[in-house]
């Protein structure tokens, strides 16, 4: 994956963030993913790009701040991870990657799939073999996150 | 005045009841795909639609087409992750009255719908 693939999706972030959290998240530098690493609870809510390129892209949260997040973006106090909560995330990650796929700017326009939250403690989420994943760690004053993404030419 | 709200996540269902509230609009029905839009508004008795357009079942660009080649005059405004000019477009050309990007702050939902429907404000 071609680190410049990876632009669109931390505008994305930002812009997100920024108008619907009212948050500007801190990026915390860029490595390549390590999928086999413990990473303890987390609700990670992923969404499918397709078309002339194709790709995915995870936002993963503690749960302390998917609850902070969902507060903020509900307008109301979220005390645990309820369905709620788990359609909050799953909204962040689809309007991440609408901004991102716009900012491709391909033609005819990429195609999103429907978002998927996965949540649990270590569990490892294998992707096919050839994939090269870049994450993103985040802070915020809503908790720290990570944006994980994989994305190339089809 | 009486809206519907077409939008598989309820979150955004309910950020967009509340703008709907900033722009003088309570009473406020709820579909969760284009299927279901359809359906209600068929029914009649809206005089405002938001449409979300990927969900499952049905589009919304599809509920779209369908009520307008039912006939419906609804104004219906498209609340979307799809950014891109061509998708504009395509909403305006199956009859979409405005758009709307998402993210959006409730406040820009609320003058779109305040334009619309200035009965409401």
């Amino acid at each position: 994956m071609k680190v410049e693939y990876l632009n669109p999706f931390v505008e994305g972030v930002d812009h997100v963030f920024q108008t619907m959290l009212k948050i500007k998240p801190e990026r915390k530098g860029v490595k390549l993913s390590d999928p086999t690493k413990p990473n303890g609870e987390r609700i990670t809510a992923l969404i499918g790009i397709s078309g002339q390129v194709g790709g995915v892209v995870a936002l993963r949260f503690p749960p302390a701040t998917a609850l902070a997040l969902a507060s903020r973006f509900l307008g109301m106090k979220a005390e645990t991870v309820d369905d709620m909560v788990i359609d909050s995330v799953s909204e962040l990650v689809n309007m991440v990657a609408g901004q991102a796929k716009a900012r491709f700017e391909h033609d005819p326009p990429l195609r999103l799939g429907l978002p998927t939250v996965v949540q649990g403690a270590d569990y490892r989420v294998s992707y096919p073999a050839k994939s090269v994943w870049l994450e993103v760690p985040y802070g915020s004053e809503a908790g720290e996150f990570t944006m994980e993404v994989t994305y190339s030419a089809n | 005045m009486k809206a519907l709200v077409v939008d598989d996540s309820l979150t955004i269902r309910r950020i967009v009841i509340k703008a709907l509230d900033l722009a003088g609009i309570t009473d406020v029905a709820e579909a969760c795909n284009g299927a279901e839009a359809v359906t209600a508004a068929q029914g009649g008795g809206f005089d405002l639609i938001l449409m979300d357009w990927n969900m499952p079942q049905m589009s919304g660009i599809e509920a779209l087409a369908k009520l307008r080649a039912g006939g419906c005059k609804t104004p219906i405004i498209m609340v979307t992750t799809e950014a891109e000019k061509t998708r504009v477009i395509e909403a305006i050309k199956t009859g979409a009255n405005d758009y709307l990007i998402k993210p959006f702050a409730p406040e820009q939902l609320a003058e779109k719908v305040k334009r619309l429907a200035p009965s409401a404000a």
